[in-house]
């Protein structure tokens, strides 16, 4: 059987089932790598070019421990996914620079997705499926219904999103026919947003189990990927510049919307040392947040990044916003 | 017999320990080197009040610092707070009006905006080295004059000169430069100081909204130098508490008050801790791909901690151990 490895890194939080249906459907076996470690970040650093960010490091890391294990490995090259924006240019060069780096790699499935003209009901998309899928079958038809039955899955996994669900355990249940979705609907004093690209906010190495340190002392945890689509769009209208990148809109619309119709207590946002873009979306959700008066954090993640600081930032930004809540540190109270 | 309470902050390069009454004098205070030995010193500290203040009713703890969790364990705490919130207690408390708390120590800094005495904003700094006394301590070296001296000789200084501040590596090659041209050394040290300020207000304060009453506290607020600077660059007045060295462990010694008087007992394990024989250990596990380096820590026969591990396997050894960083 064909073995097609899908890294654990970058987009995956965003494609994962409907890439891993996918290939299913086909009938080829998916190997994912685990969860980021020690030893996936420091191959990764080592084999990616110094000046990139950390995520793209990690990446790098993921596919060179999947290189040897399987038959294919799967790095779209995905330039644009919706109309007149992009993707980061880390992204779209992602294949480009993994090839570059990492020597004696198996094929590498580089599909081109492009959608900054097109839909995806287009023919330039359906080509796209294609090529991604003839590796495992040459057959248009098989394909298309391969693509089909993933795309189903995918609503699935979007809709669980939308309730409120992690995208770390979306992933894990999204194929479960039964799913409790009344354990997130708890009361809870406080909640925080934890916002940024995806694959900072849900890399629980990178960020050292963040969400769960949140949700473990009951926190409300909302991440953009739970926002409302239209909301985002609403939202993000109202920058005086339209955001082309794709993500920077949903992290800037998603921080917005949550920020204006007062659902969150608190914001951090948790970026990538050496993103570029991180710095503009960072400066615009600080105003915002200031001017409504929402407390803000910002941690940034490096290769050094130590536990001990981040959970004494993490623990010292909810002691601040207890603080406005319920004059818990009273002074007059401490004599 | 009179109450006290005990603050403990175990940090990176220093070790500080205080008591403090119901008004919150300080009976006895003590600023140790961490030297990577924070269970040692901090035995070392508490050995060194027992001897000093005798038998007096200590009636609860608490720890802060970096090294807070580590404290808690050997100490006993009865509460167990981050520096941030701890060094903003003790400073409303010595200026109930403050605004702004900056505080330098050896390897770190910090800045604490505060408004109508709550805390709204706050950083802490990176990795960089140029906004903290070790930078300081490394230029004093390199002039070979003690830090002790650093800020009478600034405040002496009549023609100043601007040394590149952005980076310590670029300063110290700056300020062999300056020293080359022959600028003497007075006004080579308030351009470090200057430096330094101008480092920490571009990085730690960057985008912070500083408005006076100020305090300045941690170890390099010891330098008058460091104090003039940032009056000259803040146009504000600068104010330094009388402990400006121990104020998170006042703070937390505050807090651990406030926590006895709610809840009725402590945990404090009295100053008797200090002859108990810690034994500190550390394991490679091999158990997966992130070989955690663990820490395991046992006194009395029993081990009483292991932390360092990303999963649990070690951590969990006993319930009370879970909230280990
Ligand atoms: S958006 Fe930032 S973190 Fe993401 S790939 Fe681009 S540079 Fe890296
Ligand atoms: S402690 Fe846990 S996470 Fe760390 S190396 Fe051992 S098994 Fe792996």
């Amino acid at each position: 059987m064909c073995k097609i490895g899908i890294p654990r890194g970058m987009l995956f939080y965003d494609y994962y089932p409907l890439w891993a249906e996918f290939f299913e459907e086909l009938g080829a076996k998916v190997v994912v790598s685990p969860k980021s470690n020690k030893e996936i970040l420091n191959s990764g650093v080592l084999s990616c070019v110094d000046e990139c960010c950390l995520p793209v490091k990690v990446f790098h890391g993921h596919v060179d421990y999947l290189k040897d294990k399987v038959d294919y490995i799967f790095i779209p090259k995905i330039i644009s996914i919706r109309k007149m924006e992009y993707c980061c240019p880390k992204i779209l060069g992602l294949p480009d620079m993994v090839k570059f780096s990492i020597e004696d790699l198996p094929p590498i499935i580089d599909t081109n997705i492009n959608l900054r003209k097109n839909s995806y009901t287009s023919s330039k998309y359906k080509k796209a499926v294609y090529e991604a899928g003839k590796c495992v079958i040459k057959n248009s038809s098989k394909i298309r219904n391969a693509y089909k039955k993933a795309e189903e899955s995918y609503q699935r996994y979007l809709y669980l999103l939308s309730k409120g669900v992690i995208p770390i355990e979306a992933i894990k249940m999204y194929n479960k026919t039964f799913v409790d979705l009344n354990y997130n609907s708890k009361k809870h004093d406080m909640s925080i947003m934890v916002v940024g690209h995806p694959y900072n906010i849900y890399d629980e190495y990178l960020n050292m189990n963040i969400i769960s340190k949140l949700i473990n002392k009951g926190i409300k945890v909302m991440t953009p990927e739970m926002v409302n689509k239209d909301e985002i769009i609403y939202y993000s209208a109202q920058l005086p510049k339209r955001m082309f990148w794709t993500y920077g809109r949903r992290i800037v619309g998603s921080a917005f919307s949550l920020i204006e119709r007062d659902e969150v207590d608190g914001i951090i946002y948790l970026s990538s040392f050496g993103c570029g873009i991180d710095s503009i979306l960072i400066d615009l959700i600080e105003r915002k947040a200031k001017n409504k008066g929402i407390p803000f954090t910002l941690l940034t993640l490096d290769e050094q990044t130590g536990e001990a600081g981040i959970d004494t930032r993490v623990e010292a930004f909810i002691d601040m916003m207890k603080w406005r809540d319920k004059d818990d540190f009273n002074i007059s109270t401490l004599r | 017999m009179e109450n006290y309470y005990l603050g403990v902050d175990v940090g990176s390069v220093s070790t500080n320990l205080v008591l403090i009454d119901d008004e919150n004098n300080i009976l006895c205070k003590k600023y140790l080197r961490t030297q990577g030995k924070p269970i040692e010193i901090l035995k070392e500290g508490l050995k060194e009040l027992k001897e000093e203040i005798g038998d007096v009713n200590i009636l609860g703890a608490g720890s802060t610092g970096s090294g807070r969790y580590l404290a808690d364990l050997i100490i006993g705490a009865d509460i167990v707070k981050n520096e941030i919130t701890s060094h903003a207690i003790s400073s409303l408390n010595f200026i109930p009006d403050v605004q702004t708390i900056i505080e330098i120590g050896g390897q770190d800094s910090k800045i604490i905006i505060i408004r109508d005495g709550i805390v709204v904003d706050f950083a802490m700094n990176t990795v960089c080295a140029a906004g903290t006394g070790s930078f300081l301590d490394r230029q004093a070296y390199r002039l070979g004059i003690p830090i002790e001296d650093f800020g009478r000789m600034a405040l002496k200084s009549n023609n100043p000169v601007r040394i590149a501040g952005r980076c310590a590596v670029f300063a110290e090659s700056d300020m062999i430069h300056k020293q080359q041209l022959g600028h003497n050394q007075e006004d080579i040290v308030w351009g470090l100081c200057q430096a330094l300020v101008r480092n920490y207000l571009n990085n730690v304060g960057k985008g912070k909204d500083i408005k006076g009453p100020v305090m300045f506290q941690g170890g390099v607020a010891a330098n008058m130098g460091i104090k003039r600077a940032f009056e000259s660059q803040l146009g504000l007045e600068v104010f330094i508490p009388e402990y400006f060295d121990v104020m998170g462990a006042v703070g937390v010694a505050m807090l651990a008050r406030n926590e006895v008087k709610k809840k009725k007992f402590s945990n404090f394990k009295g100053l008797e801790i200090a002859d108990v024989d810690y034994k500190v250990r550390g394991i490679e596990c091999n158990g997966c791909a992130n070989a955690c380096e663990i820490v395991e820590i046992c006194g009395d026969n029993k081990i009483l901690a292991r932390y360092g591990d990303k999963c649990g396997k070690w951590s969990n050894i006993k319930n009370e151990n879970t909230k280990l960083a």
